[in-house]
């Protein structure tokens, strides 16, 4: 028999999941617009790649938190 | 002691001997242009560089980062943590007994954000080595901060206001792949410029003389 403190320890797991992700996402996204002002400074070939990577960062963290929301 | 004898016709004299020191740095505007890579370090000449501050006329000579070997302990640190999910895990779990079973959907999300926060953390550690950039123009000296992704240091130095340039290499990985600190003394409150982990220093050091030797520096 499951002891029903289980369901709650995983409600407060998915809570604590779901605003751990947003912070991350919230970085992913201050990682994106540092990137830009970076690129400001220095203008290099290499940097369109860079931004790409970071966007898929970004958008890898919004999916990210639609999944656990779908899935936990 | 009084003269003797003066020789009405002076004595043909040697040609004087031009002194050419062994480590003569190449003139930078002789050398070709470096084309840049994505993991370029060190770069005569660069082409297709340009920074924030750069003036129309002015001419970038010298492009460093920090030597790539810098990178290796962050690289590590990211096998690792990109190995434990199906290495290190399996085998904490076999040695961790839990009371009941983690589902499915926790497992799968847990692992998609372990990778994504593994690739996070090598993105952030590579963008701020690439960023973190040493010019040397026909004009000045340029040092470009990043720390920590959001703290921005743009330092800089006319090479007329440059006093004294010496580097620094220690350690058996300095040694080694050629790297160290070039440190540059400036007159008056401008403040003294540190080219961390740059490769080749003396190299580094040479043209910065050489230009500044041109220019009329204070060197």
């Amino acid at each position: 028999m499951i002891s029903p403190v289980v369901p709650l320890a995983f409600l407060t797991i998915k809570i604590l999941a779901l605003v751990g992700l947003s912070v991350y996402a919230v970085f992913a996204g201050v990682l994106v617009r540092q990137e830009q002002l970076m690129a400001d400074v220095l203008e290099e070939a290499f940097e369109p790649i860079l931004r790409i990577l970071t966007l898929i960062h970004f958008f890898g963290a919004l999916g990210i938190i639609g999944l656990a929301l779908v899935l936990l | 002691m009084p003269v003797i004898f003066q020789s009405p016709v002076p004595i043909e004299s040697e040609p004087a001997k031009q002194h050419i020191p062994v480590n003569t740095p190449v003139a930078p505007s002789s050398v070709p242009a470096s084309k840049m890579r994505p993991l370029t370090t060190f770069a005569v000449n660069p082409d297709g560089v340009r920074f924030e501050t750069q003036e129309a006329e002015e001419d970038v000579i010298l492009f460093l980062r920090q030597h790539i070997i810098v990178n290796v302990p962050w690289i590590i640190v990211t096998l690792i943590l990109a190995s434990a999910p199906t290495i290190i895990f399996p085998f904490l779990f076999q040695l961790v007994h839990l009371p009941f079973a983690i589902p499915a959907g926790y497992l799968i999300v847990g692992a998609l954000f372990w990778y994504l926060a593994t690739f996070g953390y090598a993105l952030a550690n590579f963008i701020s080595w690439f960023f973190n950039i040493y010019i040397v123009t026909d004009q000045r000296v340029v040092d470009i901060d990043f720390i920590y992704l959001l703290y921005k240091q743009f330092s800089e130095a006319e090479l007329s206001k440059i006093q004294d340039i010496s580097y620094a290499t220690g350690g058996i990985f300095a040694t080694v792949f050629d790297y160290g600190n070039v440190t540059i003394e400036t007159a008056g409150e401008v403040p003294n410029l540190t080219f961390d982990k740059v490769p080749h220093p003396e190299k580094v050091v040479e043209t910065i003389r050489s230009l500044t030797e041109k220019g009329g520096g204070g060197i």
